[in-house]
């Protein structure tokens, strides 16, 4: 009989070896690399989320300086007339005044004064997919034709898709390397376990057992070690987000930290097999079958 | 009376190593099913080159190699799998698994044939009962003395009732009485049934367990007798 306190544990098959303080330690570096990774995408998670909120409703102004009311009234109908430009109102000087005077403080100055040297202004909500990039072209040229400029702060802004874009590319491409550099870990790992257990492995093919049977906990391990790191992963994500949870509430972004469970557990998981693939690729023991 | 089966037979059988070393040659030997075997010779004389020919691990250079029915210069790899399978092998140095318990260890051979967990524990108890270590299943091997770390290789070897046991110098680190033991051990599975094959240095054990002698030199089998 098997007392109560011995467990089994054979080696080959489907047993997990148990963990010991080399895979621990794979375990940590695995789960920090990939925090760093959901940290990233969660980053251009929340970034997306507010440049999206604001790029909704994209507004663009436009300047006339010195305008005659023929003038003014030509840029209009041109203005009216480009792909994209969904609305065009004025600004009217009362308007402007008003808010300049708010914005400077009352009785600091005259405001009304101030606001009959303002250029007239014109703004134009936009509707464009590609965060306004043609829209804004056609728009400043249209502009310019009249002597009119537009607001190339707001160009700037407008153009903060292009940086999401390009900043994607870049977290794809630090995902990738990381990847490539847990995948080694994880292998290196395998491969101290695999040189400690270079006898039984030794033995099991001795007596006949089939490679997937020598292989199999190996993989197994490299499996449980990458999945167990990206729910670490996520787990540590979660102080992270409740850090700075105020701030995204006042610039109204919504995280989902429930997206990032699933890519880092099953990219874990993958990274994990793939670095036991290659730590198993050369199993070589003396006497193997194939001499 | 009955034909015995041939469990070994090889004709001009010729070993070479990938570093030129001729290890064996001009082999002309058979090998009959329940025949207890010594393997004497100095060493380097080729005795542990043919044991490893005897379960794949070696392949033969020229000439033929039949064990156990498989033709071993043709054999594929599940042959051989299926041969290792089929054989027994204890070694000087006993190759437990230090880190398993004796239960871990003996039981391998028959967890890789897929038997489960408690069916094993009834096996294995029997077995150890059979090399008198029944009371040693759930220990640890570093925890036993040399000839019963031998004991339990054999217990091993046993385990899943191979038609051939091969035991490359299984006494060659005890002392003679323990040795006699362990060898007591080996006769007793070869009354069972079991073809025995074993590399030795031991000549004087065959006082007491005789039994058939092959002699080896220099890769060259000069001897063939039977020590009663």
């Amino acid at each position: 009989m098997q007392p109560e306190k011995v467990k089994i544990h054979l080696p080959g098959g489907w047993n997990m070896p148990p963990l010991g303080i080399h895979q621990y330690l794979a375990l940590m570096i695995v789960a920090i690399a990939l925090w760093a990774l959901g940290s990233v995408w969660m980053g251009l998670q929340a970034t997306g989320d507010w440049v999206g909120a604001w790029q909704k409703n994209m507004v663009l102004h436009v300047y006339l300086p010195q305008a005659s009311n023929d003038q003014l009234t030509v840029l209009k109908r041109d203005l009216q007339q480009v792909p994209g430009v969904v609305t065009v109102t004025s600004v009217s000087h009362d308007e402007a005044a008003d808010w300049m005077q708010q914005w400077l403080g009352q009785g600091v100055a005259n405001a009304a004064l101030m606001a009959k040297h303002l250029p007239e202004t014109l703004v134009l909500s936009l509707q464009a997919d590609d965060g306004g990039r043609f829209v804004v072209g056609d728009v400043r040229e249209t502009a310019q034709r009249v002597g009119a400029s537009i607001n190339e702060d707001e160009v700037r802004l407008l153009g903060m898709r292009d940086v999401l874009n390009k900043a994607a590319y870049l977290a794809w491409f630090v995902t990738l390397l990381l990847g490539l550099a847990m995948s080694l870990i994880v292998s290196n790992t395998l491969r101290m376990i695999l040189l400690a257990r270079a006898d039984e492995v030794y033995l099991m093919r001795l007596m006949g057992a089939k490679e997937w049977f020598v292989r199999m906990p190996f993989l197994l391990e490299g499996l449980a070690l990458g999945a167990a790191a990206g729910l670490l992963a996520w787990g540590l994500l979660w102080p992270w987000v409740w850090g700075i949870a105020s701030w995204l509430e006042n610039v109204s972004v919504n995280l989902n930290i429930w997206v990032m469970l699933l890519p880092l557990l099953l990219g874990g998981a993958v990274l994990g097999c793939l670095g036991a693939a290659v730590a198993t690729a050369r199993l070589e023991s003396p006497d193997s079958v194939d001499v | 009376m009955t034909e015995r089966k041939i469990m070994m037979d090889m004709k001009q059988l010729m070993l070479r190593y990938p570093t030129g070393k001729i290890a064996l040659s001009g082999m002309n030997l058979t090998i009959e099913q329940g025949q207890f075997v010594y393997l004497t010779g100095e060493s380097g004389a080729g005795k542990s080159s043919l044991l490893r020919m005897f379960y794949g691990g070696l392949r033969p250079t020229s000439g033929t190699l039949q064990v156990q029915g498989w033709d071993m210069r043709k054999a594929s790899e599940d042959d051989i799998r299926s041969l290792r399978r089929r054989t027994g092998v204890c070694f000087q140095n006993q190759r437990l698994l230090f880190s398993r318990t004796v239960f871990e260890n003996v039981a391998l051979p028959l967890h890789i044939q897929g038997w489960k967990k408690q069916r094993l524990i009834a096996r294995v108890q029997k077995v150890l009962d059979y090399v008198h270590l029944g009371d040693r299943l759930w220990s640890y091997p570093e925890a036993l003395s040399g000839g019963e770390q031998q004991r339990i290789a054999i217990a091993r070897a046993m385990m899943a009732t191979p038609p051939v046991v091969l035991a490359d110098e299984p006494t060659g680190n005890l002392d003679e009485a323990t040795a006699r033991h362990v060898l007591d051990l080996l006769m007793g599975l070869n009354h069972l049934g079991m073809t025995v094959i074993m590399a030795t240095h031991d000549l004087h054990l065959l006082n007491s367990h005789p039994g058939r002698v092959v002699q080896l030199h220099a890769g060259a089998l000069v001897g063939d007798s039977y020590a009663a």
